[in-house]
């Protein structure tokens, strides 16, 4: 899992040489910034159902077409299916916030999401839409800090343009 | 390879759930100048570390620099200078890391099957580690003591906290003992 820490181990390993000065410079930056990041993983940990469960409203509302018949939406076993995709993004932003990279989401999100999703012939519109609405519904202080809710935007926005 | 919170991360997702338990990673970003200065303080002084640890393997055991042991002549000799400063850095990766996969993965697996090839024998290698275990403790208490190190005293001067760093220390010895029991 690719990390700052671990990408500095590589290129240490790599030479053949102890951490550097330098080395230790990169890891003591990666982890001044890691407390905003742990405070937004908290949050979110904290909140997951009730994000997904806003996003996804969200996203049927935008696109109701989703409800008919035979639509991706259409009956409870599909309802489910959509929240926990959603949940699964978020998930996904959660670990990307502990690890401090886009690691997890690149690894177990986007590789081979455009190909799942056209096998199983959903739209990833109302993946965009659940989405940007959980951009747009974080709001600091109330949810967390400022510096906590740039990084848990910043990773959203990471997953939506993926998807779009 | 994974880092500590990698590892929280890869933990979590075996059973889909969120990563639970913040505070442990909040404590080590806390800490993480520590862990620098620990980390810093094996990489500056890994030449001594490892030469010390080979001399007095060899004190112990001077069959070892007589014709057929395994530190005659100077090439094997230095093979086995390198070897120790090969464990080393590994262990000092996984100190950085906070998590011993590095150490596994890229030094550690297939490492006793190596030297059972090549004739190496493990219990003085263990021995080895076990000196560079004591020393890599002393270091990171910034305690060295004085009548063993003698003329070659060093102090890193790094600000000293009351514990001495008790949590680092007991880290960094579970690496070494995860390497001797890799060998034995």
């Amino acid at each position: 899992m690719k990390s700052v820490v671990t990408t500095v181990i590589a290129s240490a390993d790599a030479a053949g040489r102890f951490p550097s000065t330098s080395d230790l410079e990169s890891v003591q930056g990666s982890i001044q910034r890691a407390a905003a990041r742990l405070e937004a993983a908290e949050k979110l940990a904290g909140n997951l159902d009730a994000v997904a469960k806003e996003a996804y409203d969200a996203c049927i509302k935008k696109y109701p077409y989703l409800n008919n018949a035979g639509e991706a939406n259409s009956t409870d076993t599909f309802k489910t299916k959509c929240q926990r995709d959603i949940k699964h993004y978020l998930r996904l932003i959660q670990y990307c916030l502990v690890v401090g990279g886009t690691g997890p989401l690149d690894e177990w999100g986007i590789a081979g999401q455009r190909e799942v999703y056209r096998a199983l012939g959903l739209p990833t519109a109302p993946y965009v839409e659940a989405l940007s609405f959980a951009r747009n519904r974080g709001c600091a202080p109330r949810d967390m800090s400022a510096q906590a809710l740039v990084e848990y935007n910043a990773l959203l926005d990471y997953a939506i343009n993926s998807l779009s | 390879m994974l880092d500590a919170f990698s590892k929280a991360v890869v933990t979590a997702d075996a059973s889909t759930a969120c990563v639970s338990d913040i505070n442990a990673l909040k404590k080590f970003v806390s800490e993480g100048n520590r862990r620098l200065d620990a980390v810093n303080a094996i990489a500056s002084n890994a030449s001594c570390m490892v030469s010390d640890a080979v001399a007095g393997m060899i004190c112990e055991n001077q069959g070892l620099i007589q014709a057929g042991g395994n530190c005659y002549p100077n090439r094997r000799m230095a093979a086995c200078l390198r070897d120790a400063e090969i464990i080393l850095r590994y262990v000092s990766y996984a100190l950085l890391a906070g998590d011993a996969s590095v150490l596994d993965d890229r030094c550690l697996n297939g490492l006793k099957e190596t030297y059972a090839a090549l004739g190496v024998p493990t219990t003085s290698t263990v021995r080895a580690v076990q000196i560079m275990k004591a020393q890599a403790v002393a270091h990171i208490q910034d305690n060295p003591s004085e009548a063993l190190a003698g003329a070659k005293l060093r102090k890193m001067g790094t600000p000293v906290v009351a514990d001495r760093c008790a949590s680092l220390v007991s880290e960094a010895s579970s690496y070494f003992d995860r390497v001797i029991a890799a060998l034995s």
